[in-house]
């Protein structure tokens, strides 16, 4: 695994798993609630409630990080599930069907393991989430609760120029409406579960600290895109922002990206990039590649050629920033309706994402093209076409984000390496 | 009358037809898609892209709107990308794309926005013809539609019992004809059909009911009635499950209209899985064994199979699981319920 170069990036790992140990030991020992979500959902409404989530991809790509997807999709696969099935999203799943094996050693999952959840929630984007959340709560023996997600009609260009004052703009009124109505449903149920009323000014105070996390990480992506080398490596940047963002509001998740930012910046002005050799630019389009993770420094060595940009951290301040918390309900509604759309599909992944290559200095493209995720692989072809007709040469990788079986990653890096040669 | 195009069976009919429309489904068949590859991904169905290729191409210029539901995600999709290609002025000005956000998991929030997309998509095509949907036009349509569902009622009773008279693959073909026709010619012809098959002798065979991707050519259906048996049902929007139950004509006709949408028309969206599978778990306990076709492009249906076929094996009903049409284990599979 490549050297980590912040100390924040050990600081998060070593949070996130302190953190996970007292959810456990919370759930197991003092009987607290806690929520399984899509990456997608409102954490927001949960973290009000004093609810702790975890998220689906997250756990996944745990699972996979730790090597273990391919014994549980096997498994999944030997329990009936066919081997064209979604994996990013049903990694998770299969990692808990696979604890009730005989003779499986569930110690072997991540960190311990999922302990059981008060309830699972998710909104309904594509036709299987459905299905995974419900086969998953009925398992888990807990409650499922879905947010049905209509589709945009109203679709104004450069989306992310409206996302934080005008987001009413953006998103049609009965849309919002909808997911309020939807919002006050899934209150309900967290107030039922906790015992506890829903605080609305608690909600209000979150999200003006998401604001402020979501700044600090926009002062991070301002530094990558002006600084002459990038100081920090996107895999980094990853680990730093997404342990942030499942706890975002938070205290600590305020003070993380602070210290982020802060850290950033000293390397910044102290004139220390990533990779001091760096001569190109890489932008990586597409979830991460959770199970080979140092395949985003392999090609520094040899070809200078450095991965600057995820959306991990570039979405955070496009997306998430809502200014206007008069309805804070209202607001997070304006962030929830179209989130992981706004990511995948036209129009609004391709025109965000040629900006974003622009402002990064951008040389080249990876777009992910995943093969067990179908869902995600939606959207990809204009993204491509877009880069190209903006300059940026692209190079579609063909794999999951979670699923090592039948990832060569010798042969891969190879491909990757002539095409950098080419370009 | 104008044409416009639908890409799904949750596309009110009746609303259309009192718009003064001729609602037609779009099922193009296209062994290549040239016009549709330049945008959409390999992870689309067949089924989608070919209709995105027809609507990028000059055939599409006799609609005068396509009307695309929220009824599956590839749906869902193809709307974006038509949206997106029109944007971008890479396209001949295909066909105005109209959203119809009909959703269906089945709560009171689902159910109310529904409605008000419905009365929504009333106000759309009012725009688009430039005159008000009456209410006698309503309920004119209404009556149109009821009588074509009545009349394939009256087909679907041709294939229960113990003695069918109406082969799956002619059902298909009968049955699928009223997405493409008028429904008051489609009526009469449907009737016709039924007098002549009601001389028939029975089929003898295995009767079987088939779950899975969906069935929009009888082929299929052929690949297995060439073995013997007798495709009875198919727990999908085109054959069995076409017509459902009567717009109720006694109600508010905008109500009635969308309760027979909402709540009455298979979708891969309806949630929970309990009402999902309602339909099947009835059908299923009348015939000799259940096929469950999962082709290579299906990511939805194959997280139902491991609960369906738990379902068929509690109650011992003999079933299959095939990946691909013309499957050796078919044969086998028909053999072992001919022989008992």
């Amino acid at each position: 695994m490549a050297e980590k170069q912040l100390e924040c990036t050990v600081r998060a790992a070593a949070y996130q798993k302190a953190w996970f140990a007292e959810l456990r030991e919370d759930v197991f020992e003092k009987q607290k609630p806690y929520a399984i979500v899509q990456a997608d959902m409102p954490l927001e409404l949960f973290h009000a409630m004093d609810v702790p989530v975890v998220s689906n991809q997250w756990w996944a790509a745990m699972v996979s990080a730790k090597r273990l997807a391919p014994y549980y999709l096997d498994n999944l696969n030997a329990l009936g599930y066919h081997d064209g099935l979604c994996r990013y999203c049903s990694l998770s799943l299969a990692s808990t069907l696979a604890s009730t094996l005989a003779g499986n050693p569930t110690q072997a999952a991540p960190w311990g393991g999922l302990p059981k959840p008060a309830l699972l929630s998710a909104r309904l984007t594509c036709d299987c989430i459905q299905r995974v959340f419900e086969i998953w709560a009925a398992k888990l023996g807990a409650p499922f609760v879905p947010l049905d997600a209509p589709g945009a009609s109203e679709l104004p260009p450069r989306w992310w120029e409206l996302s934080r004052h005008r987001w009413s703009e953006l998103f049609e009124s009965h849309r919002l409406d909808f997911m309020v109505a939807q919002f006050h449903s899934l209150i309900g149920t967290l107030e039922r579960i906790t015992g506890s009323t829903f605080n609305f000014e608690r909600l209000r105070t979150l999200m003006e600290g998401v604001n402020q996390q979501e700044l600090y990480f926009e002062e991070v992506r301002e530094m990558i895109c002006k600084a002459p080398k990038a100081p920090v490596r996107m895999h980094e940047q990853v680990s730093n922002v997404m342990a942030a963002q499942w706890l975002r509001g938070s205290d600590w998740a305020i003070a993380h990206a602070r210290a982020f930012r802060d850290e950033v910046k000293k390397r910044v002005d102290a004139g220390v990039a990533a990779c001091p050799s760096e001569r190109v630019r890489l932008m990586w389009v597409g979830a991460g590649l959770w199970h080979d993770t140092d395949f985003y420094t392999a090609f520094e060595e040899r070809y200078g050629a450095v991965f600057v940009w995820s959306m991990y951290l570039a979405f955070g301040p496009d997306g998430y920033i809502r200014y206007g918390l008069d309805d804070p309900l209202r607001a997070l509604a304006s962030r929830t309706v179209s989130f992981n759309e706004q990511l995948h599909n036209p129009p609004w992944a391709n025109e965000w994402i040629v900006e974003q290559a622009k402002a990064h200095r951008i040389d080249a493209a990876l777009v992910l093209e995943p093969l067990g995720t179908r869902p995600s692989a939606t959207g990809n072809l204009f993204i491509e076409r877009a880069l190209e007709a903006a300059g940026v040469p692209v190079l579609p990788i063909a794999a999951d984000m979670v699923d090592a079986r039948g990832w060569n990653g010798l042969e891969m890096r190879q491909k990757v390496g002539h095409f950098l040669e080419r370009i | 009358m104008p044409v416009v195009g639908v890409t799904s069976n949750t596309v009110p009919w009746e609303l259309l037809r009192a718009a003064g429309f001729d609602p037609v489904l779009l099922s193009p068949r296209r062994r290549y898609t040239p016009l549709a590859d330049r945008y959409m991904e390999d992870v689309f169905s067949a089924r989608v892209k070919a209709i995105f290729d027809f609507l990028l191409s000059s055939e599409a210029a006799a609609l005068s709107a396509v009307i695309i539901p929220r009824t599956s995600e590839q749906e869902h999709k193809l709307y974006l990308y038509l949206r997106e290609v029109v944007r971008q002025g890479n396209s001949q000005s295909p066909p105005v794309p109209i959203l119809y956000n009909l959703l269906h998991a089945r709560s009171a929030e689902a159910e109310a926005y529904g409605l008000a997309r419905t009365h929504d998509l009333k106000s759309t095509l009012e725009q688009l013809t430039g005159r008000a949907v009456e209410p006698d036009a309503l309920a004119t349509a209404i009556a149109e539609g009821n009588a074509a569902r009545q009349a394939i009622r009256g087909l679907l009773q041709q294939r229960e019992g113990p003695a069918p008279r109406l082969s799956g693959t002619e059902a298909l073909a009968l049955i699928g004809a009223w997405y493409f026709m008028d429904r008051v010619e489609y009526t009469t012809l449907a009737q016709e059909a039924l007098l002549e098959i009601q001389t028939r002798a029975p089929i003898q065979g295995p009767r079987i009911l088939i779950k899975g991707s969906l069935q929009d050519t009888p082929d299929f259906c052929a690949a297995i009635e060439a073995h013997g048996a007798i495709v009875v049902a198919e727990d999908d929007w085109w054959g069995s499950r076409a017509a459902g139950l009567d717009i109720d004509a006694t109600i508010d006709p905008m109500r009635a209209i969308f309760d027979k949408y909402y709540f009455d028309a298979p979708s891969p969206r309806v949630f929970s899985g309990e009402i999902a599978d309602a339909w099947f778990h009835r059908k299923a306990t009348e015939v000799d064994g259940v096929i469950v076709y999962l082709p290579e492009e299906d990511d939805v249906i194959g997280w139902d199979y491991p609960r369906l076929r738990d379902y068929l094996n509690e109650r011992a009903i003999p079933h299959l699981m095939v990946r691909k049409e013309s499957s050796a284990s078919i044969a086998a599979f028909i053999e072992r319920l001919s022989n008992g």
